[in-house]
């Protein structure tokens, strides 16, 4: 029981300290973070490109085969950011409801 | 995701081709009659001018049927010569029912990879949910 205590003391510390101190290697960090600035981006350019081929098949008659792919491909990137957002949500409230 | 993106791109790519297809159809049958009409061919061909999806299809250059053009006997006609012959069409309905008939099939079969990958996606999408 004792020693199981001082460990979590030690480990409680440890974790205390890497918390505190600065990251030393900022590589992944920032790869993490360009990766999902990526996915973004190329979400907003997937929806922008269903919005104006939209807007060009009904305003000026475009290729209706041109709007059917831009939206089928909207509504997937859509889809794939609701359900990522939907598990992001659901994990902080799971950290949330964690007993400290 | 992206592949989903590509194969995408390439089954609208096929239905626009097939669409196309059955545009010269419509026009051969359309001008069936015409004198001197030659019924025209839609090559396709893969496209090489988009750098995004490989093995998009596109129309090529429109070819036209050098096959011999009927001469037709009718001497009340305005284009008949000294003989009464005037040149008809190489239109053969027949063909053309077929082609019709081909290009329908050929956009059902895109269709339907279209609806395919569209139920992978959201196979897969419904996986990232549970």
């Amino acid at each position: 029981m004792d020693i199981r205590s001082t460990q979590a003391a030690q480990a409680y510390g440890q974790a205390t300290r890497s918390a505190l101190s600065p990251p030393t290697r900022e590589a992944p960090q920032d790869q993490a973070q360009g990766a999902f600035a990526d996915a973004v981006r190329s979400f907003t350019e997937t929806v922008q490109r269903g919005e104006s081929t939209a807007h060009a098949a009904l305003s000026t008659g475009a290729d209706p085969h041109a709007l059917v792919t831009a939206l089928a491909q909207t509504e997937l990137a859509v889809e794939t950011a609701v359900t990522v957002r939907n598990k992001v949500v659901e994990a902080y409230q799971e950290i949330l409801r964690m007993p400290v | 995701m992206t592949e989903f993106s590509n194969a995408l791109s390439i089954a609208a790519s096929g239905m626009r081709v097939q669409s196309s297809r059955l545009r010269h159809v419509s026009e051969n049958i359309a001008n069936a009659d015409t004198p001197g009409y030659r019924r025209k061919l839609t090559g396709f061909q893969p496209d090489r001018s988009r750098d995004g999806a490989d093995g998009v299809v596109t129309t090529g250059p429109i070819r036209l049927d050098q096959r011999a053009l009927p001469r037709i006997h009718d001497p009340s006609h305005p284009l008949a010569d000294a003989q009464g012959y005037y040149l008809g069409s190489n239109v053969d309905l027949v063909v053309e029912i077929a082609d019709a008939r081909e290009a329908q099939r050929s956009y059902e079969a895109n269709l339907r990879v279209f609806d395919q990958i569209r139920q992978m996606s959201s196979s897969l999408n419904d996986l990232l949910r549970r």
